[in-house]
């Protein structure tokens, strides 16, 4: 196998150009990502460990706490349904209306969450279209946990579908069907021959959906109302404390959800690293 | 198990791929669908299988009618190009997969599961790589676990994709010669697709030549070699000279202007003649080792004229390059347009 990594040395740069980019980019670095985090952390721990723990087992905060480890167990094995079964579709057959899909697909990544979040209100909302409706039947939804978890659904909803759709292209379909001559059936195709292929890919699209889903502000921002202890997220509560001039606990919350995003950063690097590692080498006999 | 495939049409958008197949395939028999790529014969073989499904005529199993049903369940084995091993199991697991996916009732226990499976490896020489990976086989190897696993269902019906299109020439020829014997010992219904003749003329009992969607000609080897029924059949079944009547009417005693000669090279030999009428020059003398290759040009034809010797037949000191020669015909099929004539 060749070392594709190595690159030429007729394409070396010269020394200065070098170190000066690698300056310009770690300073970058620096300053817009390892400063805000470190400060988050600074900021958690400046009245000691005492007042940061108080702030997480605050009624309201561990209310918070729930509510987004609730709407995340909801959106995220939803998507990973919806994503799984898309990423077939698209993949296996040909039929009209496929481009409009994927495109359709994406569109959460193009819209503003905000605007996601207005639609539903739009929808569902007391003034909305189904709002009479909705009322006349005593069910709740914006303002209140249904709402939450349609919007955080989603602006969740392309990453599984995405990660796996050119994985699938990929692959090809024709281990399904030796699968299909050797007399498998559809569920034992999905779990003895699609899903050992997809895995790794799959394991990365939820967990980039997972973190988004915990993370997400506009949209459940416009859908929830902010009733503490009832329709309050994590960044929510991050942003009431804050107004509040309640900087220790705003920090302390907040810390949790950076703590999140480097637990993430690390399983992605892992899952991407299995990933390569894990698909031997196809020759090309 | 019989198969009898009739009027088979299929279209893939607007371009025919099938258009209307008639073909029995008798119980036991190996037969070899030939063709240049996109005639339709892998397409064909995927109708036998039903991994496609034709846009009409049928597809009968020992008179059973099968059109409708799905690959799943019409118990072929079905060996890919490029094999389609799974690459997440062992070598023992893939072969196991068509047991272990059976309902639970037709699943044979864990003990006559490894054996059957450990027996398939034995078959196809495999035994010591049970524990391997697809990966860390070689070509010929992955391409009898194909096999094997094709075979632990114990179909009636075994099809095999181009089953040695992607193997070194060496290899090829072995797991070919292996085949047969395979096929000799366990009869059963066996049909390939390949675009290779040496191939299919070495395994097959009979041969279908396929062109453009059709069936040119089902025959034994000899008969296809001897007595091709079309042009195509007869050029594609190897190298052939196709000489106009100005070239072959002393010879073949037949002069209607729209009769063509055709004529292997081994049929046909150049004479040094340096009063010939209609002359060829010698462009090339190339030697293969056992044979020896001369090529000739003649102004009436575009392609050169291919003349070719068994090493000690081969007149020395008479043919040289440049030398002026006559192509002399020993043996000769006449076509007039599609159609076959018989001269004598």
């Amino acid at each position: 196998m060749t070392n594709l990594r190595k690159s030429s040395s007729a394409l070396r740069d010269p020394r200065w150009l070098r170190w000066g980019l690698l300056t310009v980019a770690l300073v970058f670095v620096g300053l817009f990502l390892v400063l805000p985090l470190l400060a988050v952390f600074g900021y958690a721990f400046e009245k000691g460990l005492a007042v940061y723990l108080a702030s997480l087992v605050d009624e309201d905060a561990r209310a918070a706490i729930e509510l987004t480890l609730l709407v995340a167990a909801i959106a995220v094995p939803v998507n990973t349904v919806f994503g799984v079964a898309a990423a077939w579709l698209v993949t296996r057959f040909a039929f009209r209306g496929k481009n409009l899909l994927l495109s359709l697909i994406d569109l959460p990544f193009a819209v503003s969450p905000v605007i996601a979040g207005l639609v539903y209100v739009l929808l569902f909302g007391a003034q909305g279209w189904l709002g009479p409706w909705l009322a006349a039947h005593d069910i709740r939804i914006i303002f209140a946990v249904p709402g939450i978890v349609l919007a955080t659904t989603f602006v969740t909803f392309p990453f599984v579908a995405r990660e796996l759709i050119p994985l699938m292209q990929a692959q090809g379909s024709e281990q399904e069907q030796a699968a299909l001559t050797l007399g498998a059936g559809g569920w034992s195709m999905f779990w003895r021959v699609v899903l050992p292929k997809i895995g790794w890919g799959l394991a990365y699209g939820v967990i980039l959906c997972n973190a988004r889903a915990i993370g997400e502000f506009g949209a459940v921002s416009v859908v929830s109302g902010h009733i503490r202890g009832l329709t309050d997220t994590m960044p929510l509560h991050v942003e009431i404390l804050y107004n509040e001039y309640n900087r220790t606990a705003a920090f302390a919350v907040a810390s949790l959800l950076a703590l999140l995003a480097l637990a993430t950063l690390a399983l992605k690097q892992i899952i991407g690293w299995r990933m390569r590692h894990a698909m031997p080498e196809q020759d090309v006999a | 198990m019989s198969i009898e495939l009739s009027d088979i049409r299929y279209r893939y958008g607007e371009a025919p791929a099938l258009n209307g197949i008639d073909l029995s395939i008798e119980s036991g028999e190996l037969l070899a669908l030939l063709g240049p790529s996109g005639c339709g014969k892998t397409t064909l073989l995927r109708v036998t299988a039903g991994l496609e499904f034709p846009d009409s005529g049928t597809v009968r199993f020992e008179g059973r009618d099968v059109t409708s049903i799905s690959a799943r369940n019409r118990h072929v084995g079905f060996v890919f190009q490029h094999y389609a091993l799974f690459n997440h199991l062992s070598v023992f697991e893939n072969v196991a997969f068509g047991l272990r996916v059976r309902g639970w009732r037709l699943r044979p226990r864990r003990a006559e599961l490894k054996r059957r499976v450990h027996d398939l490896l034995e078959l196809v020489q495999l035994g010591e790589l049970a524990q391997r990976y697809p990966a860390q086989l070689s070509g010929g190897q992955r391409q009898r676990v194909a096999l094997a696993r094709a075979l632990a269902v114990e179909p009636e019906i075994l099809l095999l994709d181009e089953p040695f299109g992607a193997l070194d020439a060496r290899v090829r020829g072995d797991l070919r010669r292996w085949l047969r014997g395979l096929h000799d010992r366990i009869h059963v219904t066996s049909v390939f697709v390949t675009h290779d003749q040496e191939e299919a003329f070495e395994l097959a009992d009979r041969i279908a030549v396929m062109n453009k969607g059709r069936i040119e000609q089902l025959a034994d080897p000899q008969t296809l070699y001897t007595q091709p029924a079309s042009p195509f059949v007869c050029r594609f079944l190897g190298e052939v000279n196709e000489l106009p009547t100005a070239l072959h009417a002393r010879w073949t005693g037949v002069d209607a202007a729209d009769v063509t000669a055709f004529v292997r090279p081994h049929d046909l030999d150049l004479d040094a003649d340096e009063t010939a009428i209609a002359p060829a020059r010698i462009s090339a003398i190339r030697d293969l080792g056992p044979l020896i290759r001369v090529e000739a040009e003649h102004p009436l034809l575009s392609a050169p004229i291919v003349a070719v010797y068994e090493r000690s037949r081969f007149p020395i000191g008479r043919l040289a390059a440049g030398a002026t020669v006559t192509p002399v015909p020993r043996r000769w099929l006449l076509f007039r347009g599609e159609q076959r004539i018989d001269a004598t």
